[in-house]
């Protein structure tokens, strides 16, 4: 029998039994829904990934200073009482000059003034390295130069937020302004002197960030803060007046760059051999591929995830379940119909490949119109924000519904055998 | 073109012996024969009327199929004979409701895997000749017994077959389309010179046939 022929019967039967066929492809729907909302999120999250990197730079290693809490052992406790330096940071771009870059930071937290306005803001000390990597901006005026850093010049350079192009629904009602990208936005600071802290700073450049639909910075997402105003690192260390813990050659961490994701479990270890043999036991660090970090931060997202695709497994397998079920029931009300067709010629490949297509066409109805109402819910949630969900492509639909139908036939598998091994003169004789 | 050689078939009981429907049947029919198998009811004449239109296999014997040894055939090549060399009509016609009147005189033509197009064409040809193409798009529901059973009496012929089957054919029927479906059967037989078995327990109606064939318990008594 022509598959044309099959297909239609299947139809008929399906249109015979409304009621019956909707509710088998009910749940299959809305494990199908669930399947979308996965597949979107596992593809949008590998994106990010893919895109932080980039931007992080593909060999992206972080060093930075254990935090007290995190030291194992009261010895530990003890010993570790040094922290990492400009030094260790000028010693391993001279014993790897392979690097592509070494770039030694600090952070402190002291009052922006300007005239009026005043603000306690974060303010990141820096070396030219910093361009190296995540370089999204448009510059307008100079960037902090070797020449600054060595001779620990106050200038600073601000970051200029790039707003929204159109800024999305949840955002209006996200009230907080950070005062400071307020007040760039509506005064010419390039070239003006500022005040942070005690000192006087002249404002050297200002790098304004793309809007943030086109910056891989913000679509990243990664919840990693990042002070706006930029300081050279020697003038950070002797200048700024504001609170840290550290000592006046000290800095928060270095972020190195191997260029090559291959390279950076070499460098990882040849990193932490110098840095041992320059402090020895006193200073306690960790040395962090990026890459684990940008994982622990998705975390959270793949837990969700995970929940969301058991519940979509279940409700396939219920779906499945279900198909099976109205199958076997469709074969006992049928018998009589699989006499005569085995009577007339019908052999036992054809009845299962009639009862197959049936449960995988309702395997497809049931997909379909999952994604559908999987669809329209994945753009609504993209519409109100998830940027997550803005991910979806073409492919994903197709992946559920195959998803769908694979378990109409799965489910069918049985049923079918059933339907096929009947007697033909039993069957025939059945009222 | 049928032969049959000490068919037996004997169904299996609970009780240690099993039943025999047939004690070794023994017949020969010819290519373009009206046989009427007649006898009381479970006599086993549908039984052996089952094996002949390979819907069934023997316990024992041998059944040969225009010189093919039919009785060890498998599955799959008994449905390829009952699709491309055998008709039935049945006692209760057996026609699908949810199908029209041409889909279910067409639907053997669809199993040999004809287009349906041609199908529905040679269907058209065959419900004319049994006087219902003007209901060939009509429900099954919608026709008399009679009406039914020249359906499936088109159905059995769509593949032109090389025997037709017809178990009880009348049964359900009253006199009046007795005859008119009796009359179709002799026509068609010598129309087409196509082997026609009918099993009935109406003498009279056997009496139409060129031949009869009378089995009783398992037996022939010709």
């Amino acid at each position: 029998m022509r598959f044309s022929e099959i297909l239609r019967i299947a139809l008929i039967e399906i249109k015979a039994h409304k009621m019956r066929s909707f509710l088998s492809f009910f749940s299959i729907s809305i494990g199908v829904i669930s399947i979308m909302y996965t597949l979107t999120l596992i593809y949008s999250m590998n994106y990010r990934l893919k895109k932080a990197i980039e931007v992080a730079g593909p060999g992206r290693i972080n060093v930075e200073l254990k935090k007290r809490w995190e030291a194992q052992s009261d010895m530990e406790k003890k010993q570790g009482r040094e922290a990492l330096t400009y030094q260790d940071a000028a010693a391993l771009s001279r014993v790897f000059p392979q690097l592509y870059m070494v770039s030694p930071y600090m952070d402190k937290w002291v009052e922006f003034s300007d005239g009026y306005f005043s603000d306690y803001i974060g303010v990141r000390g820096i070396t030219p390295q910093w361009k190296k990597r995540g370089w999204v901006y448009k510059l307008k005026g100079r960037f902090i130069n070797e020449y600054d850093v060595q001779n620990a010049q106050r200038v600073c350079v601000i970051v200029k937020e790039g707003g929204w192009i159109k800024k999305p629904k949840w955002m209006k009602f996200y009230s907080y302004k950070d005062p400071l990208q307020n007040y760039v936005k509506h005064s010419e600071l390039l070239g003006k002197t500022i005040k942070l802290g005690s000192g006087l700073f002249k404002v050297v450049g200002i790098l304004e960030e793309p809007p943030a639909e086109k910056n891989p910075r913000s679509f990243v997402g990664v919840g990693m803060w990042e002070p706006k105003v930029l300081v050279p690192l020697s003038t950070a260390q002797k200048f700024l007046s504001g609170w840290s813990e550290l000592g006046s050659d000290d800095i928060d961490g270095i972020h190195v760059d191997t260029g090559d994701p291959q390279t950076i479990e070499k460098y990882k270890r040849l990193i932490e051999e110098t840095l041992k043999s320059l402090h020895g036991k006193k200073l306690l660090f960790n040395i962090k591929d990026y890459r684990e970090i940008m994982k622990d931060q998705m975390a959270d997202k793949k837990r969700d995830m995970l929940t969301v695709m058991i519940i979509g497994a279940i409700a396939i397998l219920a779906g499945g379940i279900g198909i099976m079920n109205v199958s076997l029931a469709a074969i006992y009300s049928r018998i009589k119909e699989i006499g005569v067709r085995r009577a007339i010629g019908a052999d036992k490949k054809d009845i299962m490949l009639q009862f197959m297509t049936e449960a995988m066409l309702l395997g497809f109805f049931g997909g379909l119109a999952g994604v559908i109402v999987g669809f329209i819910g994945i753009q609504y949630l993209a519409y109100k924000g998830d940027q997550n969900m803005a991910m979806l492509s073409w492919w994903m639909p197709l992946a559920a519904i195959a998803a769908a139908v694979f378990t109409g036939f799965a489910a069918s598998i049985y049923p079918a055998k059933t339907a096929a091994n009947l007697d033909p003169i039993e069957a025939l004789r059945y009222e | 073109m049928i032969k049959c050689l000490n068919l037996k078939k004997i169904y299996p009981l609970k009780s240690a012996l099993g039943y025999a429907a047939l004690k070794g049947i023994n017949i020969e029919i010819r290519k373009g024969e009206f046989a009427a198998v007649c006898g009381p009811s479970g006599c086993g004449k549908s039984t052996l009327l089952n094996i002949l239109g390979f819907l069934d296999i023997p316990t024992e014997g041998k059944y040969f199929f225009m010189g093919e040894d039919a009785s060890s055939f498998s599955d799959s090549k008994r449905s390829f004979l009952r699709r491309k060399k055998a008709g039935f009509v049945f006692q209760s016609f057996n026609l699908l409701p949810k199908l029209s009147v041409i889909e279910n005189a067409m639907l053997p033509l669809l199993y040999l895997g004809v287009s349906r197009k041609d199908a529905h064409k040679k269907a058209y040809s065959l419900l004319e000749r049994v006087g219902l193409s003007s209901k060939s798009e009509n429900d099954i529901m919608e026709l008399s017994g009679g009406e039914r059973q020249r359906v499936g009496l088109a159905r059995a012929l769509s593949n032109d077959p090389e025997i037709l089957l017809a178990d009880e054919p009348t049964g359900n029927l009253d006199s009046e389309n007795s005859l008119q479906v009796l009359t179709l059967l002799t026509e068609i037989n010598k129309e087409r010179k196509m082997t026609v078995i009918m099993v009935t327990h109406d003498m009279k109606l056997a009496a139409k046939a060129e031949r009869i064939i009378k089995i009783k318990d398992g037996e022939i008594q010709e």
